[in-house]
């Protein structure tokens, strides 16, 4: 009887699949249609509603609502809707889904890695056309001027007065942008399209106990390369031994970034976006995890999750380390925002190199990317365009993005110092109350020492995979071999080579 | 027939009745499950049919089929996922954590059951308590595991951390043991996961064997209890065999969540899905849907679950027929 | 398995009966034994439930002293099992809308009371009808059909997400209503199954009786299997109230006006919202709403315990 029940139900279900693969089939594709610049332009006459999905805490929501509310005086026919979607991980999900339905929003908080997920559903806008030398570049949009205080220029009859601005980017507003914000969004897939543009950026940066190495001046300084670093390393543990402290010298907090970074600064092979795309499985790289282990083994250093606590900047506020190397995004976490004042005065150093020579220096940059999605109705694209361009050459948001979270501005130092909140800002930065801002001025003084990794369907695998095989070796769980085998295997097997 | 008809006309009404009866009982449970079955199919069962479509399209990802993609028919699928090194893994910790938590939490809540319906002082007191789980946040059980088995170590120093029960071990004089952290055995691992899925499950089971009490027919007590029956055989002969279906329902719904076990592994070791250095080591058959899912990978992920499917399925059927012997209706 | 376990166990019960035999002779010393015995049994019980009690209460208990803490004490290394000190700003920060985005907790708050009671509602009636259909009723496919329901349970709903979307967003054109969040899970065969087995416990001369005296069948399913399934019924009311309680990507899915928004969305997007950090929310405000949220869910639950535990008074299990 039972097994009746269950062929007759395997049976039917056959039936039905079949079924299904016409069904669904022929219910027609939820794709939309690549975008086209309509005849007329931007339709300043009528309302256009767009959608924004991302993953922004109220800090950041707030700063986000004053940007629409400036947008909305000079646009006040685009209505923005943002919505928080969860975490990144969340994020990706439902977006994903919503793809699928057709449904996707017009804007979307993005790394590379999901625009390439995204993208095998062609489902995302290029922005090549927008750009100075771009298809549209002759394309005008009619725009209400704005004053230097930021208010609606009127005129006799108190109506707003109009301008005629570019639609594209002007060669102007794009030399604002640091040019390694148009590196990452156009390497996606090894397309030569430009995908996604930053909305703000972070890299890694070292923190230390600054009070710790003014004490044991003449011991320690600040390390500026891994060389420099073993040898700190060997002191600080002799000062721990002397002075009886239960502490390790340094602490990272990722070990995925660990790996990805020291690919970049010796110059071996990680990934590639065309060919073959997982090449971290070499004798270079086995060389350097085989390296960190020894330096494991001698407690040279520790990371997050070897130590079981979640991030090593809580290690670094309890003073379990002194050198601390984690995203300027997460600076907030090595204040003690109790009280308000840190225990110790906090210095912030760029990530140890390979040597000292700044021609070589090599810095993660990371942080939110934006992308925009093909829609049915190309005003929405044009709006999506219009806010993003607005919000990434704001000067006064791009400010207020860093202020909140330590991220550093999508745009050049030199122009960011032009707006004076930002530089007296800047100016005030310090190791104790203002440590953003240091963090901030830190990384913002290497503008053009950033790199980004290849994004391509497979690289948000690879780049866990590696962080997996350091944690692999380093714990002794896995010989070097095995290791680097298995995340190797684990990409292959998922991806292709 | 006719003959009948023409001559007691009055009965032909009643006939027509009763016929009409017949045809309206035939199909009146089906009348009765209507509301559901028409939920279900466009919510279940059409997502079902739509994963076994999936599952049989090599290599489905749902966003390049939007792009416009075309996938072959075939079992590539299955081979991928039979393939995979961490299949037998996913399977054997699948069918242990079941094997041991589903007895284990089912008993315990049995006892837990008839211990609170059978005490007096104080009864309301620890029946609210028991049901309080229920209206604890999923994130807070997640914490405290953290808090109670989890080490922050500092290399080459004493842990900064011992974690909760670490604490109490040491101070009834008994050796730490690395529970979760890097280092951990998997015997250690297993027994934090079986406790805390066995917690998990706690407050449901009770809630169900606590109300199945209640249909118990009081009268069988009172008899027993006239014949000088003990606590035990009381237990053993009356609720038991009386609660019995409850008891089945309870386990057969208890192997079907058992085999889908995820979110526990996910919730104390995270979606490393082992202890730090030794990833996967406790990955289950879900949570290697999961992460085909996560992937793009729906093809993958659609045959991993239809495999899972065969298999709970067999094992529900050798419940079913267990339970249709033991059970006492 | 089970059964086996059972089976090892009851075998204790043969010792008990030889120690009963002997006792016979002496009925004055059985009657003392039997007190003594029954004190102890008594101890046990209570120390048995309050072992078990604690532990259940931990995560509880838990969650309350981490709503009180400093999102520092929260994340030192050290967990304390009490607040170094009170941090109450953690509760007045949930409706201070500068620092919460204006989220309008107190209108999640409502639409998911409004949720919980509609679906609870429909699908109490559902479950019934199908229940009754597979426990009563004898029709042909009657074993098939339950097989395949619960053949239902076995795949991982997970795998439903996209295609639901799809049908509830593009085919039903539900974006944006509570019957999106409501329908999709009106029926659950966790429940059917639950309250089957419940009315199978009822014996069949009931209904058999009912039948001679042509009681209709919805009539004695009201009058006689409903009251008698009564804890079941509860049961599954509470359950299906809290199931609204952790569910996040489906709602946020089908939902992105806030108007209809679930207060699963709120607190989970309020640690966030109220964090300088994305990726690490204040976990110990996310608590103090949450626990904000139980208080009334909490007197629900006292006041159904009455009704699950109705009848105990009369059930002869107790001393």
């Amino acid at each position: 009887m039972k097994k009746k029940v269950g062929a007759v139900l395997l049976a039917g279900m056959m039936a039905c699949a079949a079924a299904a693969s016409v069904a669904i089939a022929g219910c027609g594709s939820a794709r939309k249609p690549d975008f086209e610049m309509p005849e007329g332009g931007f339709d300043t006459s009528k309302d256009v509603t767009i959608t924004f999905s991302h993953t922004m805490g109220a800090g950041l929501q707030n700063a986000l609502n004053d940007a629409i509310a400036e947008f909305n005086l000079i646009y006040p026919n685009i209505h923005i809707e943002h919505n928080m979607e969860g975490n990144w991980g969340d994020l990706h999900k439902t977006i994903s889904t919503k793809i699928q339905a057709g449904r996707q929003p017009n804007i979307a908080y993005c790394y590379a890695d999901h625009v390439a997920d995204y993208n095998v559903s062609e489902a995302v806008v290029p922005l090549d056309d927008f750009l100075p030398d771009g298809a549209y570049k002759d394309v005008k949009v009619s725009a209400i001027k704005l004053n230097e205080g930021g208010e609606q220029v009127l005129d006799e009859n108190d109506n707003p007065v109009t301008e005629e601005v570019s639609f594209n980017l002007t060669q102007d507003e794009y030399d604002m942008y640091n040019p390694v914000c148009f590196k990452e969004g156009r390497n996606i897939s090894g397309s030569e399209k430009l995908y996604a543009i930053p909305w703000a950026k972070s890299t890694e940066v070292m923190f230390y106990n600054k009070t710790f190495f003014d004490a044991h001046s003449e011991r320690i300084s600040v390390p500026t390369t891994w060389a420099e670093m073993e040898e700190v390393c060997k002191e600080i543990k002799a000062i721990c031994t002397e002075e009886n402290l239960s502490a390790v010298p340094f602490g990272y907090d990722s070990e995925e970034n660990l790996f990805i970074t020291q690919c970049e600064q010796r110059g071996t092979k990680y990934t590639a976006a065309e060919g073959d795309h997982f090449l971290f499985n070499n004798a270079e790289n086995k060389a350097f995890v085989q390296t960190f282990k020894e330096w494991y083994d001698n407690d040279y250093f520790e990371t997050g999750s070897l130590s079981g606590s979640d991030y090593t900047s809580t290690l670094f506020t309890e003073q379990k380390i002194f050198m601390s190397i984690g995203s300027t995004g997460g600076t907030t976490y090595n204040i003690d925002t109790s009280s308000g004042t840190i225990p110790f005065e906090v210095g912030i150093a760029p990530v140890p190199q390979m040597d000292s020579d700044p021609a070589h220096m090599k810095l993660l940059m990371q942080g939110p990317s934006v992308c925009i999605f093909k829609s049915d109705d190309p005003q929405k694209v044009m709006a999506s365009w219009l806010f993003v361009k607005f919000c990434t050459t704001n000067l006064v948001y791009q400010h207020d993005v860093a202020r909140n979270n330590g991220y550093m501005p999508v745009l050049k130092n030199e122009v960011m110092m032009t707006n004076p909140a930002y530089a007296t800002w800047i100016d005030k930065a310090n190791g104790k109350e203002n440590l953003t801002a240091l963090a901030v001025k830190v990384a913002m003084q290497y503008e053009d020492k950033y790199f980004t990794s290849p994004a391509f369907r497979g690289s948000a695998e690879a780049r866990e995979q590696v962080g997996l095989l350091m944690q692999g070796v380093l714990t002794g769980n896995k010989t070097l071999d095995a290791a680097f085998n298995d995340a190797y295997t684990t990409c292959t097997n998922k991806y292709g080579k | 027939m006719e003959k009948t008809k023409q001559a007691k006309t009055p009965l032909t009404k009643m006939e027509k009745k009763i016929r009409a009866k017949a045809i309206f009982n035939r199909w009146k449970a089906w009348l009765y499950l209507l509301p559901a079955l028409v939920i279900l199919g466009l919510f279940t069962v059409w997502p079902i049919i739509n994963t076994l479509r999936i599952a049989f399209l090599n290599d489905y990802n749902g966003l390049m089929e939007v792009g416009g993609a075309t996938f072959s028919v075939g079992v590539k699928n299955f081979a991928t996922v039979l393939k995979d090194p961490s299949f037998l893994t996913s399977l054997g910790n699948t069918m242990l954590l079941t094997v041991i938590t589903v007895p284990v939490s089912t008993m315990l809540a049995l006892l837990i059951a008839v211990a609170l319906n059978s005490i007096k002082p104080l009864r309301r007191l620890l029946q609210t308590i028991f049901f309080l789980p229920y209206v604890t946040n999923s994130i807070a059980i997640g914490m405290v595991f953290m808090a109670m088995f989890n080490m922050v170590l500092l290399k080459g120093h004493e842990p900064i951390s011992l974690g909760i029960i670490n604490t109490i071990i040491e101070a009834f004089g008994g050796t730490r043991i690395n529970w979760v952290n890097a280092g951990s055995s998997k015997v250690a691992n297993m027994v934090v996961l079986i406790f805390y899925i066995v917690w998990n499950a706690l407050p449901f089971k009770i809630l169900v064997l606590l109300g199945g009490l209640q249909g118990v027919n009081k009268q069988y007590y009172d008899a027993a209890r006239v014949d000088g029956a003990s606590r035990w055989r009381i237990f053993w002969r009356i609720t038991v065999p009386m609660l019995s279906p409850m008891i089945a329902y309870v386990v057969i719904t208890g192997f079907i969540g058992g085999f889908k076990e995820y979110t526990s592994i996910v919730g104390i070791f995270g979606d490393r899905m082992g202890p730090v250095g030794a990833d996967g080591s406790l990955n289950t058959m879900v949570g290697m849907i999961y992460d085909s899912l996560n992937d793009g990978s729906q093809g993958i992920a659609s045959a991993a679950a239809l495999i899972l499917f065969v298999i709970i399925f067999i094992v529900t059927m050798i419940n079913l027929y267990v339970s249709k012997k033991k059970v006492h209706y | 398995m089970e059964t086996d376990n059972m089976e090892k166990i009851e075998t204790p019960s043969a010792a008990e009966e030889k120690s009963k035999g002997m006792a016979e002779k002496d009925i004055k010393k059985t009657a003392r034994l039997q007190l003594v015995g029954k004190i102890f049994v008594q101890i046990g019980l209570y120390l048995f439930l309050t072992v078990m009690a604690v532990i259940v209460l931990f995560p509880f208990y838990w969650m309350l002293i981490s709503s009180l803490k400093s999102v520092e004490e929260y994340n030192a290394l050290r967990p304390t099992l009490w607040p170094e000190q009170f941090v109450w700003s953690n509760y007045s920060m949930i409706f201070d809308p500068t620092k919460t985005g204006g989220l309008d907790l107190g209108r999640m708050f409502l639409n998911t009371v409004y949720v919980g009671i509609v679906s609870t509602i429909l699908s109490l009636i559902v479950t019934v009808l199908s229940a009754f259909a597979l426990s009563r009723l004898e029709f042909r496919g009657k074993n098939a059909l339950f097989a395949a329901l619960l053949a239902t349970m076995m795949i991982p709903g997970e795998l439903f997400t996209v295609t639901n979307y799809i049908t509830v967003v593009n085919w039903l054109n539900w974006g944006n209503t509570f019957a999106a969040l409501i329908v999709p899970f009106l029926v659950s065969v966790f429940y059917i199954y639950l309250l089957r087995q419940n009315f199978l416990q009822i014996p069949n001369e009931l209904y058999l009786a009912a039948k001679v005296d042509g009681t209709s069948d919805l009539k004695y399913l009201w009058r006689v299997m409903i009251p008698l399934a009564a804890p079941s019924l509860v049961s599954i009311t509470i359950l299906k109230m809290m199931g609204a309680w952790n569910s996040y990507i489906w709602p946020k899915l089908v939902t992105d006006d806030s108007t209809y928004q679930l207060i699963t969305v709120g607190l989970r997007e309020l640690g966030t919202r109220l964090s300088s950090n994305a990726s690490s929310p204040n976990f110990p405000a996310q608590m103090a709403a949450v626990v904000l949220v139980t208080v009334p869910l909490l007197i629900v639950f006292i006041f159904f315990r009455k009704y699950i535990m109705r009848g105990v008074s009369r059930s002869g299990t107790k001393g």
